[in-house]
């Protein structure tokens, strides 16, 4: 049992999109940076690497796998952070470690984990314990997975496991809710009844905040507007006062790393123009509307309409997605998905009748898709409509942006910094008598 | 009495009581050489004295160095008495990991037996210093460079950046360049160093650098020992190294170019805010051209809005960007101390160290 004392707990909340990490106690993270890397095949590079000797951070604590060009099969350089990833490289892929919610690339987790610990919150991890934030549907392997990396490479003195959906519930308040995670990479519906997650009623759908960038920069391309990537343009002045903008030729440049560039800047367009409609989409209705304009980077304004309602409602609508030009690919997967309101239905359907009632009342939003404007008050119109007469509806969801946006994070903060959750830390000599595998055991 | 302000930074220890329209009382160098106290070395005038650098990269790292940094500072420098200490603030870098605060407020307390004591983080107290509460603080220092975006007095973490690289690294790029040029003569760090304050500039854009390739001033200048050594386009490189990061073998963007991407992580609301509220301090944004190069390479960042620098009230003293953090805490001790915000003895007994997070923002 590890009694806890005044050192603070690690929080990292590991998604899809962003990885979050900071000290328990606090009110928000310190360290927020997107948690896909840039990678460098050795291989293709042998030259290039003798004469490289440091990457992205400075600092001479990251990444470098120090490699003999000889021997290179398979051998990459990891590139971690959002200042690294920023820059350009040649060659440079883009890799996310986890694929439909299930972590397949440990190396990136681990060189993850180390960025947050080593560059972005200065501490040795062998000195704090560390919760980590686990997606609701998590395998027992995974679980066993992490626990090994976390104990045998970080050398933590403690460690927890603890389900989103629970985390953000705690970060309400409340033990008993339906939470809606709606993230970048996907979306879950999960209900927690006592602080525990009901495994068989989690519902996940695969649209989540990118799928909707993805669809705001097909539905902008087909209008004819690219958005240049920041990399691949220069301001000149040609006249004093006067500037042009000269577009720059890199080769070697990837595709997924100029695919990656272009959708930060669609997402900070989403973010900045979309809202969720009040009614569902019709293409006739929002026809005329207002345009509202939008600043590129390299200067271009750009005037978006109705695309403004139509991608937020891809959420409620996903058979929308076969109007958007150039994300037919997505059409048959469209067909399986089902729209956020019924998503809700269906996952309260699983539970037993009696806590129906009580998750009715207490539908909690979480995760940064959900700070759009206007979507709290349109699902709860689709509910009151789909729910059963009886049922009480009320969503909730706290009304600062950054709060919905890294609420697991918060629970996490409460939780690791509760006294009574002290004794409930899985510890190091816990680890070491009874093995990976009782982590099932310590963190329900 | 008045309280104390100590900006401890890696090159430069800024001390002084809080008076804010004036310079510290003192700046002192941070680096300390070791006397060796041992009476059996007969050859003590070959063996070098050890430096040592107490402050590295902004953060303290040798306690007990600091320590004896800090009763100088104290009782010699600023005249305190021992059994009447006054109250204390001090300034942290971006990103103090907590250990290290409660470390200072431990050493202040137990070893010093001060008073009262406030920790403040440096980018808001610069911003202070120019008079305002939003704004974004790009601090370039001895050991490190921290870009901040502050909005009502509350840094932004999530969008702050730190860099591991400042005057240390422009130094050691001298010397390079230096000894590649002079390949005769040998020069020691201490020199470089005074070289680099002396003769380092901006160009005045990346044209200009390109230009000083083919034809540029070569300048002679006379070491201590009497060795000579000409200095022709190293001046212009130190500068630019800052702007093209490429110089210093580093992947990374310009300042400018850093500074408005970190920016982009804040919600948009508050992007005109804090870029035209910039402000540049530290010892190396004070080199000749630099503040001229900001303005030219800012009109032409991939932004919408262009970062502009604030001016500094005329009530202020010269050479403020070397120690506005300083005069920032010189401000804020005024006050924070009347209003007894500040952490008391009373606190720190019943309490301990970790009240230090709870009282000081």
């Amino acid at each position: 049992m590890y009694g806890g004392d005044e050192v603070s707990a690690i929080v990292i909340d590991l998604g899809s999109h962003t990885c979050k990490a900071g000290y328990a106690g606090e009110d928000a993270p310190k360290a927020v940076f997107p948690s896909v890397v840039g990678a460098i095949d050795q291989m293709e590079v042998d030259d290039l690497e003798k004469t490289e000797n440091k990457s992205g951070s400075v600092d001479s604590k990251n990444t470098v796998r120090t490699v003999d060009s000889e021997k290179t099969k398979g051998k990459r350089k990891l590139y971690v952070g959002s200042q690294a990833l920023g820059f350009r490289r040649d060659n440079m892929e883009v890799l996310s470690p986890i694929k439909d919610g299930v972590v397949v690339d440990w190396d990136i987790v681990d060189s993850i984990w180390d960025h947050a610990f080593r560059e972005c919150l200065l501490i040795d991890p062998k000195e704090h314990p560390v919760l980590l934030a686990e997606p609701s549907s998590n395998t027992q392997q995974q679980r066993e997975r992490t626990a090994e990396l976390m104990f045998e490479k970080y050398k933590v003195p403690a460690l927890f496991l603890a389900k989103n959906a629970v985390l953000t519930s705690f970060a309400s308040g409340r033990a008993t809710s339906l939470v809606v995670d709606s993230g970048g990479g996907s979306t879950t519906v999960a209900p927690v009844h006592d602080g525990y997650v009901l495994q068989k009623a989690v519902v996940s759908s695969p649209i989540g905040g990118e799928f909707l960038s993805d669809c705001l920069m097909k539905s902008l391309g087909s209008k004819g507007i690219t958005i240049k990537p920041r990399y691949s343009f220069k301001r000149k002045e040609i006249r004093p006062g006067e500037f042009q903008i000269v577009d720059l030729d890199i080769p070697n440049t990837t595709e997924s790393y100029s695919f990656y560039s272009q959708r930060v800047i669609a997402s900070d367009i989403k973010e900045c123009v979309c809202r969720a409609p009040d009614t569902p989409y019709d293409e006739s209705a929002y026809s005329n509307i207002p345009m509202t304009p939008y600043e590129l980077p390299d200067g271009q304004t750009i005037e978006i309409g109705s695309d403004r309602f139509k991608i937020p409602d891809v959420l409620f609508n996903p058979s929308l997605v076969q109007t958007i030009p150039g994300m037919e690919n997505y059409a048959e997967t469209a067909h399986s998905v089902r729209g956020l309101p019924q998503m809700v239905i269906e996952s309260i359907n699983k539970c037993d009748v009696d806590i129906r009632r009580e998750l009715f009342s207490s539908i909690l939003l979480a995760g940064g898709t959900t700070s759009m404007q206007q979507l709290k008050e349109r699902l709860e119109k689709d509910l009151l409509e789909e729910s059963p007469q009886a049922a009480r509806v009320k969503v909730l969801a706290s009304g600062n942006a950054t709060e919905r946006r890294f609420s697991v994070w918060i629970g996490g903060s409460i939780l690791a910094s509760l006294g009574s959750f002290q004794q409930m830390w899985f510890s190091k000599s816990e680890y070491e008598e009874h093995g990976a595998s009782y982590i099932q055991r310590k963190c329900p | 009495m008045e309280a104390a302000v100590v900006d401890a930074g890696s090159k430069f220890l800024k001390a002084g009581p809080a008076i804010p329209d004036q310079a510290p009382a003192m700046i002192i160098p941070t680096q300390m050489k070791r006397m060796l106290e041992d009476g059996s070395m007969a050859d003590n005038s070959l063996c070098e004295d050890i430096t040592v650098d107490p402050v590295e990269r902004g953060f303290i790292r040798d306690w007990d160095a600091m320590e004896d940094l800090l009763q100088h500072v104290l009782y010699t420098g600023l005249g305190w008495e021992i059994g009447n200490e006054g109250q204390i603030l001090f300034t942290d870098p971006l990103s103090t990991p907590k250990s290290f605060r409660e470390q200072l407020v431990q050493l202040m307390f137990e070893t010093f037996n001060i008073s009262g004591f406030y920790a403040s983080e440096q980018a808001v107290l610069s911003l202070y210093a120019v008079g305002r509460i939003s704004g974004c603080t790009v601090d370039i220092g001895h050991g490190k460079i921290d870009i901040a975006p502050v909005i009502e007095g509350a840094v932004q973490h999530i969008a702050s950046r730190r860099f591991e690289i400042g005057g240390i690294d422009l130094t050691k790029l001298l010397a390079q360049e230096l000894g590649k040029s002079n390949p005769l003569i040998n020069i020691s760090m201490s020199d470089v160093e005074k070289m680099k304050e002396l003769y380092s500039c901006c160009a005045e854009d990346e044209l200009a650098y390109e230009k000083t390739k083919n034809s540029c001033q070569i300048e002679k200048h006379t070491l201590p020992d009497g060795q000579v050594i000409t200095i022709g386009r190293e001046k212009y490189t130190v500068g630019e190294a800052l702007f093209q990061p490429s110089l210093l073998s580093l992947d990374a963007h310009g300042i400018v170019e850093q500074l408005v991407r970190s920016i982009s992580t804040v919600s948009s609301d508050n992007h005109r805010q804090l870029l035209e509220n910039t402000v540049l301090c530290g010892g190396t944004a004070s080199m000749p051209g630099f503040e001229e190069r900001f303005q030219k390479e800012a009109s032409l960042c991939s932004s919408a809005i262009r970062p502009a620098l604030v001016k500094p009230p005329e009530y202020m003293p010269e050479n403020l960007t070397m120690y506005s953090a300083w005069v920032g805490g010189a401000i804020l001790a005024k006050v924070v101390f009347p209003q007894n915000q500040h952490v008391t003895k009373a606190d720190y007994d019943e309490t301990g160290p970790s009240i230090v997070h709870r009282k000081c923002f």
